[in-house]
């Protein structure tokens, strides 16, 4: 037989069976009537003809069928006719069927919603063109300087030794966030935007919408007045409107001619995609050039740098492309050996970033959950066939195979799997929604993540393998089955085979072991949650309202006019009824990272260039640590008798104190910023550590300064904070109308309440809690309900031994302990193989726990006692009911 | 009861593509066919052509295609393959072959042994 003709065969067995079935039928009604009318012809009567014709022909059903077999479709056939058993035999226990198809349906569920985020955050390429050859240049902070971490903002020297020498690159750029005034068009609104080079559109690979990117002329000093919106800008504040190219708008106070709008849905870079130490705002708006000067200053400079590489240039050989110019640069000038470090780091790795590992630990624990899920159906499968070893054995007597046998009941758990399957991703989309809407904000990506073809494919996957892997070790158990002996057995209801009880007890330990490590994972993470809640950030966020006042550059371009405007403004702010104290600060808890910057202290020489001590220097107002409900530890606080021409003064936080003057004290200290052009500053007062982006943050040693002493140009973009009576949510109006008064163009920006900061901050803590929780809890369930199934079967099963003991003047209390002490066994040795687990597991934890170690005692105790007691509660229906047991039936039962 | 059936089943595939090499037949027209060259000396079970047919399609040995019969009728007409004009020489040798050794065996007398 040709393969040809079997494909052929097989394929209209699948695609045309109905029309082949019926041309079997147009084929043999044919032979019959053509019979009757050749009888007929003969002279026997036509209805006697036609009957005589089907007699001869004989079963013609028994001929049909024979021709189907003939047909070589017996594969096709018999899956139809497995499918067709199974469904009826699942329809037959519901119960069953439901209890099984809803514990895969959940592990199945809970694993596509998993893996649709792993999909979209870790392994689908960045929505760019050629996503693979985007990366990130970045500059390292010389050894020994500590910034906070080891990335350096990149200078404009850097950035121009790069592109001179730019080869691994077919587009290079760099960009700064910025925010823009927009006035003249409707309210005044403060916009995040960036300043970026002329490449940057190019590094990315996606060209405005609607008109162009910037050209080389545009990216030059006096001719950077264009700009490019986002989809999102051009829609909200300019209605859609095609025209819009070459329209004036007013940015800063300066008129900028539209170049461009970008298409919808790009916005690059976005905050959570970049290392937290930009700052970078969550969503930037519009983009105009950077115009770098032609000579760069060898100033600081605060540029992200991005890049394309040319076709074919890995990023190891970027590395040494850009190791090189390191080597030129420190050649070229002593000065600069350390501060030209670079590292290339993919886009796509960079995007990732703190995400993968959070996201393996819920991989991890959602792996946990369906192994328990599936241990469970195995549980159940392998109870049931235990009850149905008479049909079974029947049907090996009457010559099915064991390889039928395995096939049919493989059919069996399959359609159970697909079905769990099916169910399953109606509950990952749910739990995808959920996680839209509720997630933390700053998980990269997530707005990419949706129940698509991968997560499809791999929730049709898992359901196979699952219904494969709980399917096959029943199904070899059945197969196993000595016919003899569970003929000459006769009984359905005494043990089975050996292997059973030792193979279901195996699985409900594992369940037990698995669930245990899996709570124990989310006990500790629920003890860091918190402990984090607990944790001092050394503010006071009840009744704060806060807000950025960011000034146009052109209007404030004098120090005098900007402290003017805030002296104005927290005087206007403190009449405001209600306003119990108003200051203003670079930063404000848990507001983001502020600046830092070399200090200089008398009593502290540095004794390199490498060893150079740093600082957060951040500048208040008097009133910003009342505001912020910052206690002072000693000292005093900044007064509005200290003015720009009254002693320069300074306050700084315990941890500075503690790392420069352990013993002595900080007060009367001299401390300044590192360049000698600036004068030293006394240290007047010592605050706790104020945190910055997380409650479980080291804090940095910080120094803060007063508004109207501080030498840097740098409060065009400042926090206000309001400590208020009543609730600060409603103060807002009247806070705005304050500052409108004094200046109407000003625009507040990101108007949030202290709390709402602290519980943003918390968002992606409370996330992880929240989900581990809820997979503790399923695990928790699953590993009962199996626990209450193994227990009751193996109490049916001993009924007739119940009997007896009783009838033998065996107790009730003894027998309700017997069982009890069954279940306490098995549930005693899963907790200890569990605990063993847990300590090896929670050892990588480490990362994510806060105040509580990873082997922390309390937990582990708990947990194990919790499990013990589920495990008890678990089986104390199956004890009452073995101590109900009546020996008179129970003997009578065979 | 099984092996009968097996022999008659080998030599029904034979007769009907032997039936067949002498023209396109439908189902009907081979059991017409079969008993007229056999002078009506061979019963066939009607209920057994048809899978014998189904089978010898599926193997490739023979194709059918739909047609009109004789009164007008549509139906279903098999005719000889490449491949199944090939089997039926084969088959045929084989068949002489074991047919000779057989009715040697059974003509062999004592003393021949």
């Amino acid at each position: 037989m040709t393969t040809w003709s079997r494909l052929h065969s097989w394929q209209q067995t699948i695609l045309r069976r109905s029309r082949i079935e019926s041309e079997m039928d147009t084929e043999l009604r044919f032979h019959m009537e053509s019979r009757a009318e050749d009888l007929a012809r003969n002279g026997v009567p036509r209805q006697e003809a036609l009957r005589r014709a089907r007699l001869e022909f004989g079963g013609i059903e028994t001929a049909k069928e024979e021709c189907r077999e003939a047909r070589g479709a017996g594969f096709i056939e018999t899956l139809l006719q497995d499918i067709r058993f199974a469904s009826r035999i699942l329809r037959k226990n519901p119960g069953f069927t439901a209890l099984a198809v809803l514990t895969l349906a959940v592990g199945i569920g809970a694993s596509a919603a998993v893996f649709s985020l792993v999909n979209a955050i870790l392994l689908k390429p960045l929505p760019y063109p050629d996503s693979g050859r985007i990366v990130l240049p970045e500059l390292i902070s010389p050894p020994g300087v500590n910034l906070g971490s080891e990335y350096m903002p990149w200078g404009q020297l850097q950035f121009r030794a790069l592109t001179r020498d730019a080869h691994p690159f077919q587009a290079v750029s760099a960009f700064q966030n910025d925010s823009f005034n927009l006035t003249g068009a409707g309210e005044p609104a403060s916009l995040d935007g960036f300043r970026a080079s002329q490449e940057f559109f190019p590094s990315l690979g996606i060209a405005p919408a609607l008109g162009r990117a910037f050209t080389a002329e545009e990216d030059q000093p006096g001719h950077e007045y264009e700009v490019i919106l986002s989809d999102r800008l051009w829609r909200e504040r300019f209605a859609a409107d095609r025209n819009i190219l070459g329209r004036s708008v007013e940015l800063n106070g300066s008129a900028y001619t539209v170049v461009g709008v970008m298409p919808a849905g790009f916005a690059f870079p976005r905050a959570e995609e970049m290392p937290s130490n930009f700052n970078f705002p969550a969503e930037p708006q519009l983009w105009v050039p950077l115009a770098i000067p032609a000579e760069p200053k060898p100033g600081p400079s605060e540029l992200a740098v991005i890049g394309r590489l040319k076709p074919g240039v890995a990023v190891q050989q970027a590395q040494a492309a850009m190791d090189l110019i390191t080597k030129h640069a420190e050649e070229q000038d002593h000065r600069w050996t350390g501060w030209f470090n670079m590292r290339v780091v993919p886009l796509q790795r960079q995007v990732v970033g703190d995400t993968r590992r959070p996201l393996q630990l819920m991989l991890g624990a959602v792996c946990m959950v369906l192994l328990i899920a599936c241990s469970n159906v195995a549980n159940l499968l392998l109870t049931r066939s235990l009850a149905r070893r008479r049909e079974f054995t029947l049907r090996a007597a009457l010559g099915a195979g064991r390889a039928r046998l395995i096939r049919q009941l493989l059919t069996e758990s399959l359609l159970i799997s697909l079905a769990g399957g099916a169910m399953g991703i109606l509950i990952a989309n749910a739990g995808i929604y959920f996680v839209k809407t509720l997630g933390p904000s700053n998980i990269p990506r997530l707005r990419e993540v949706t129940l698509d073809l991968p997560v499809l494919a791999f929730a049709l996957g898992i359901s196979l393998a699952t219904g494969i892997l709980f399917g096959f070790v029943p199904a070899l158990a059945a197969a196993r089955e000595n016919l003899v002996d569970s003929l000459k057995d006769g009984s359905q209801k005494s043990g089975g085979s050996r292997i059973s009880p030792r193979l279901r007890n195996a699985l409900l330990v594992s369940q037990v072991a698995l669930a245990l490590v899996l709570v124990v994972s989310a006990g500790l993470l629920t003890r860091t949650f918190f402990q984090l809640l607990g944790a001092d950030g050394g503010f006071n966020a009840e009744r704060v309202l806060t807000f950025q006042l960011p000034l146009p550059s052109l209007k404030y371009a004098e120090q005098n006019r900007i402290v003017t405007l805030f002296g104005n403004v927290l005087e206007r702010l403190r009449a405001i009824p209600g306003v119990q104290s108003a200051g203003i600060g670079e930063t404000v808890p848990l507001g983001g990272e502020g600046e830092s910057t070399v200090i200089r202290m008398p009593d502290h020489p540095a004794t390199s260039q490498k060893e150079l001590p740093f600082a957060n220097f951040t500048v208040i107002s008097p009133g910003y640590f009342p505001a912020i409900g910052t206690p002072l530890l000693r000292g005093r606080d900044f007064q509005e008798t200290d003015t720009s021409n009254s002693m320069q003064v300074a306050i700084v936080n315990a941890t500075m104190e503690k790392k420069y003057w352990p013993n002595q004290g900080a007060i009367g200290k001299q401390v300044g910023p590192g360049s000698t052009r600036y004068p030293l500053l006394t240290i007047v007062g010592v605050v706790p550590d104020v945190k910055h982006t997380s409650l479980r943050e080291e804090t940095a040693p910080e120094m803060y300064v007063l508004y109207n002493q501080n030498p840097w140009p740098s409060m065009l973009d400042m926090r206000v904070a309001l400590r208020t009576k009543a609730d600060p949510a409603g103060m807002t109006e009247s806070v705005r109308e304050a500052v409108h008064a004094i200046d109407p163009d000003l625009p507040l920006a990101r108007v949030a309440t202290l709390t709402t900061l602290v519980n943003d901050s918390m968002s992606q803590p409370r996330f992880s809690v929240f989900l581990l929780g809820a997979f503790g809890v399923l695990a928790l369930l699953l590993a009962s309900i199996g626990m209450y199934g193994v227990i009751s079967y193996s109490v049916l099963q001993r009924t007739q031994e119940i009997g007896i003991r009783m009838a033998l003047g065996a107790q009730r209390r003894s027998v309700f302990g017997m069982v009890l002490g069954q279940g306490a066994w098995l549930a005693g040795l899963g907790i200890a193989i569990g605990l063993v687990v847990a300590l090896g597991v929670t050892r990588l934890m480490a990362g994510f726990l806060y105040g509580v170690r990873p082997t922390d005692p309390l937990t582990f105790a708990g947990v194990s006692l919790l499990l013990l007691g589920i495990a008890l509660l678990a089986c104390y229906l199956p004890a009452r009911r073995a101590t109900r047991v009546d020996p008179m039936v129970a003997l009578k039962y065979e | 009861m099984a092996k009968p059936i097996d022999l008659l089943q080998g030599t029904l595939d034979m007769l009907i593509l032997k039936a067949v090499s002498l023209g396109p037949l439908h189902g009907y027209g081979v059991l017409l066919r079969i008993q007229q060259i056999s002078k009506e000396r061979l019963e066939i079970q009607q209920g057994s052509l048809y899978p014998a047919l189904y089978r010898l399609e599926h193997q490739g040995w023979i194709a059918s295609e739909w047609g009109e019969s004789d009164n007008k009728r549509k139906a279903k007409y098999y005719r000889l393959t490449a491949a199944g004009k090939r089997r039926f020489q084969t088959e045929t040798e084989k068949w002489n072959r074991m047919a000779d050794v057989i009715a040697g065996i059974l003509r062999t007398t004592p003393e021949e042994v």
